[in-house]
């Protein structure tokens, strides 16, 4: 077996792999790391760990007199209203949806084999993941509608089952809201579990079978020891973490009157403080953090876990003739399951693919409908119509904003890579506790949510004089997206072959000109930390309702502002939405396997 | 490899750290150069025909403005913009009880006296802090209207009996027979069409002095005549079929869409102010007639009038704030809001002869002679009582909403519950401890 096929997670797969195998080379010069290393460690000291000690500060001070209070701002926070149900509602999110996505993932991939259908299935599985989360939340309030003469989805369980529930009332919000996040992080799941099940030898299964085991020994033997309970704690810690940061599903989803109980802790935080640092709600976005640090260590530590090498415990099928002391049972009957599963199996990725494509082709339906037609009408009664599209180049914001975006999020991502490859290098050479020490902060740094620590990072930008320019949100964004390219690349560099390391530092001419080469080196992960990044800023709304000024407006502010009257609005909407969702969704699908890899590679060790 | 590195390494080294060094110099440039140029910032709550309008003014003006249309959550956005020092040039706000929150904060900058003169001092009052004076009037809003459609009510009720009256009639045929209009249509998902209905049935129903004083922040919610006004509102939200869809659905649906609902014949009757003019008129279709307005029905003898309007203030620090909020709120910028119909200004210079005859003149005529002026309540109050998305006076409105529409209703039990968390909440705003 070739190298790049064994290689799934950045490790090898059937060959030992216990521990850190490629660690601890030649290090670099202590200057030049110490140079390569500054920038990213001054960006990231700056704007991130300084402004989290300041918020640990501000959560054990009382806000009017600056004294130390000890634990009595988190009692506050904990004892206003409604902060139990919030905090509760919190916990029920990175529990259910993780665990929805997990399961479909598995079955959807388990489902869809490697042939010219099933990478069909995945490509329309994948898409969702690109589109800006604001979109998701305009395609489902849109499907969600409770007049049935509007919303797709009403329309369709009326239709079903006499009277559609309101999906959007008090008591179905979460799970409506739920729903939409499941959308769009099922195709991660499927297209993870996919390139793990790939990467398991097929003679594992057999040998398993051959020696007696139902279906369960071998889905236990040959496929969750060796490498799925990996592959789940990694899905599930990455969309746990996701799910913290769901605010821009529930501000653009949810109508004012369910606001609250939809709310979890990112949406209460930010209405309940504005960004502020002062006492019960930097107590508040502690509390969030820890919980969040908390479920991402335990799930790095599940991750952690050595596949024995062969040889011990698969047993290789004997040779015909060969004589064992206890005879091997006969394989048993199961051929009606095996039927009854294939033509499951065979029907289920269609389904899901027509299921999954439809929410988008409604809001394209219902983009290419006139404004007035959008708003009293359904997408399949009225004639189809550019006009909204017209109208919403009309005043020339949407096409400001495009090239506002366009330019941001470009020299966000250059300046991302560029610094991201400089730190990895040296990183990458490290080992031992001072290595797994920076891994933890990089880590601690990727999951801070921004809410958390906005105001002290506005203090720090107004002492650079930089707030609110649209420099001072490229350096935010600069700050939030190095954590997890580093981690990226760090992986990547320490994968490289010795002997390839060794090729490049001797014809290197200066370490600058070594760099370069590594980065050649490892272009797939370079390219995954590309399109990531781009697409992080593309897509964002918070940094941008937190941080951005006068200079122009990012896209996801300005599709907030105009889902604020949504049916009356709809029909432009729509139109903005979909102009919004083209770019990011035609970048991953183009460099889905490397964007894959990339993700699933920075959230392990 | 691991070797004393070569000058030439350190060279480099040193370069970077020149390029670097000028790369940390770049943005204190930059900023410099943004400062001086970078168009004016204008922070606003309204979206689509409001917003359009207000393009049409700022096309007037000189130098170039950046609007940014924030929705009801300007509250938090302003605050977090202030933290950031990033906040906009002028910020045009429609709760006065927000501007003096703000100018208590010293977020305001303070307007030169000859800025008030254009106003009645009621008007005026209403934007003075501590006697000086922080706002001007960019528009206002007559909120005691109501609109129907002219093909399926036939007369328009004079009193509120009548409207109890109708709406029973109306819903009794609309769930018996499936296709029938509703009567009414309500934003019930937007919390200040709620507090805009109490306003009103509480102007006509309260002593004299009440209003005033609940508006102002003192306590008083459990007066009797706060009790009628939710008695009476209950009387009317608990008509069985009422509203389009049922409450539930009522409670999901936007004031735009309740309009739309009137407009293309869905319900019967909306409550709002007259800026539904401009979205009857973007909405409604070449034959279909058009919804018209009647006056706010008569409560115990007297006809309330009730009226909102849209301040612009300037926050602190910003060099061209008060020349931007001049031109805003001089009679000539009111052109484009008179032209599109349904809205109302309370600058003086803008007399009432401008507006087009009909039902624009009649409520400018009566918002001038109003004896009293009556603004809207809720928008009056400071800290988060006085509304927010799932906050505040909204927030317990809709619960009350909710619990007087549902099926076994106990509407004394939630009056009193309604009650009790008002003056809980005014209380706890007036100790400062609301937020």
């Amino acid at each position: 077996m070739s190298e790049a096929s064994n290689r799934l997670l950045g490790e090898l797969v059937v060959l030992d792999d216990v521990g850190p195998v490629r660690r601890g080379r030649a290090y670099p010069a202590a200057g030049a790391a110490t140079g390569l290393l500054l920038p990213a460690g001054v960006l990231l000291g700056g704007l991130v760990l300084w402004p989290a000690l300041r918020t640990l500060q501000a959560s054990v001070t009382n806000p009017a007199t600056g004294d130390f209070v000890g634990l009595a701002n988190f009692r506050t926070a904990l004892h206003a209203d409604g902060a139990w149900p919030v905090l509760g509602r919190t916990l029920l999110w990175a529990a259910v949806v993780p665990a929805v996505v997990t399961v479909l993932g598995y079955l959807l991939a388990a489902a869809s084999r490697r042939t010219y259908e099933g990478r069909l299935v995945r490509l329309v599985l994948v898409a969702p993941i690109a589109v800006p989360l604001v979109v998701t939340a305009v395609v489902f309030r849109l499907m969600y509608d409770p007049d049935p003469g509007r919303g797709t989805a009403t329309a369709l369980a009326g239709r079903v089952l006499g009277t559609a529930p309101a999906f959007l009332g008090p008591s179905l919000i979460t799970v409506s809201l739920m729903s939409a996040f499941v959308w769009a992080w099922v195709g991660l799941a499927v297209v993870v579990f996919r390139a793990a099940l790939d990467a398991i030898p097929a003679n594992l299964a057999d040998a398993v079978r051959a020696h007696g085991g139902t279906r369960l020994d071998v889905f236990l033997d040959a496929r969750w020891r060796p490498l799925v309970r990996r592959t789940v704690a990694v899905v599930f810690a990455l969309t746990a973490l996701a799910t913290a940061r769901t605010f821009d599903l529930i501000l653009v989803m949810a109508p004012g009157s369910v606001r609250y109980p939809a709310s979890v802790l990112a949406v209460r935080v930010w209405q309940t403080s504005g960004g502020s640092t002062s006492g019960p709600g930097a107590a508040l976005g502690v509390l969030w953090f820890a919980a969040v640090a908390l479920g991402t260590a335990a799930a790095a530590l599940g991750i952690r876990q050595a596949w024995p090498p062969p040889g011990q415990q698969a047993p290789v099928p004997a040779a015909a003739g060969t004589v064992t002391e206890e005879e091997p049972p006969a394989p048993t009957r199961r051929r009606p399951l095996v039927g009854f599963a294939r033509r499951a199996g065979r029907v289920l990725p269609s389904v899901a693919a027509v299921a999954w494509a439809f929410p988008m082709l409604v809001l394209v339906a219902t983009s290419l409908h006139a404004p007035r037609d959008a708003a009293t009408g359904g997408w399949w009664t009225r004639p189809l119509r550019w006009d909204s599209y017209r109208q919403a180049f009309a005043d020339g914001t949407l096409a400001r904003s495009l090239l506002f975006t366009l330019v941001l999020a470009a020299g966000v991502t250059v300046l991302v890579v560029v610094l991201a490859m400089l730190a990895a290098y040296p990183l990458a050479w490290l080992s031992g506790p001072v290595a797994q020490g920076v891994g933890l902060v990089l880590l601690a740094a990727m999951v801070i949510p921004v809410q958390v620590i906005a105001g002290p990072v506005n203090e720090v930008l107004g002492v650079l004089r930089l707030s609110g320019t649209a420099f001072g949100l490229a350096l935010v964004h600069l700050a939030l997206g190095l954590p997890f390219a580093v981690l990226v690349l760090r992986n990547a560099l320490a994968d490289v072959p010795a002997a390839q390391v060794r090729r490049v530092r001797l014809t290197g001419r200066r370490e600058w000109d070594v760099v370069w080469r590594m980065g050649r080196a490892i272009l797939p992960a370079v390219v995954a930390v590309t399109v990531l990044e781009f697409v992080q800023v593309w897509n964002d709304l918070v940094v941008g309702l937190l941080f951005s000024g006068p200079d122009g407006t990012p896209l996801g502010l300005l599709l907030y502002g105009q889902a604020r009257q949504f049916v009356a609005n709809s029909g432009q909407l729509a139109a903005v939405a979909t102009l919004v969702s083209l770019l990011p969704v035609l970048l991953v699908i183009a460099a889905r396997r490397q964007v894959v890899a990339g993700l699933v590679s920075g959230a392990l060790r | 490899m691991t070797g004393p590195y070569p000058p030439a390494s350190r060279r480099a080294l040193l370069r970077a750290a020149g390029l670097s060094a000028a790369a940390a110099g770049l943005p204190g440039v930059a900023a410099g150069c943004s400062a001086r140029d970078r168009p004016a910032q204008v922070a606003v709550v309204w979206s689509s025909q409001e917003l359009a309008l207000f393009h049409e003014v700022l096309r007037g003006y000189p130098a170039p403005v950046e609007v940014l249309s924030v929705g009801d959550d300007i509250d938090a956005f302003l605050s977090a913009r202030h933290r950031a020092g990033t906040t906009p040039d002028v910020a045009i706000l429609s709760q006065p009880g927000l501007i003096t929150d703000y100018a208590r904060r010293g977020w305001l900058a303070e307007l030169p006296d000859d800025l008030g003169t254009s106003y009645a001092e009621d008007w005026r009052d209403l934007l003075r802090v501590n006697g000086r004076l922080y706002g001007a009037w960019v528009k206002a809003a007559f909120k005691s209207l109501f609109w129907y459609q002219p093909s399926i009510v036939d007369s328009e009720p004079q009193s509120w009996e009548v409207l109890v009256e109708q709406v029973s009639r109306m819903g009794a045929a609309a769930l018996s027979h499936p296709g029938a209009p509703a009567p009414l249509a309500i934003g019930a998902a937007d919390g200040w069409v709620l507090t805009d209905w109490f306003e009103n049935v509480l102007a006509a129903l309260a002593p004299d002095g009440l209003y005033e004083s609940l508006a102002g922040g003192e306590p008083g919610w459990t007066d009797p005549a706060v009790r009628q006004s939710l008695d009476l509102l209950a009387e009317v939200w608990s008509r069985p079929g009422a509203f389009v869809g049922g409450p539930g659905r009522a409670l999901l649906t936007q004031f735009e869409e309740s309009v739309i609902q009137v407009t293309t014949g869905r319900a019967a009757m909306v409550f709002e102010a007259d800026f539904v003019q401009a979205v009857v008129d973007a909405f409604r279709r070449p034959g279909q007639p058009a919804p018209k307005p009647f006056k706010f029905p008569v409560i115990d003898g007297v006809r309330p009038v009730v009226v909102g309007g849209d301040a612009a203030v300037v926050l602190r620090g910003s060099p061209r704030g008060e020349a931007l909020l001049r031109y805003l709120t001089g009679a000539y910028a009111f052109e484009p809001w008179i032209r599109a119909g349904g809205y109302l200004s309370p600058n003086l210079g803008v007399s009432t002869d401008r507006y087009p005859a009909g039902l624009a003149r009649d409520l400018a005529e009566d918002m001038a002679a109003a004896p009293l002026l009556r603004f809207d309540l809720s928008d009056r109050l400071t800290g988060s009582f006085g509304g927010a998305d799932g906050l505040g006076m909204w927030q317990i409105l809709q619960d009350f909403f909710r619990a007087v529409t549902a099926p076994r209703a106990d509407t004394a039990g939630a009056v009193s519950d309604t009650v009790r968390r008002l003056d809980r909440a005014a209380r706890q705003a007036a100790d400062g401890a609301y937020r």
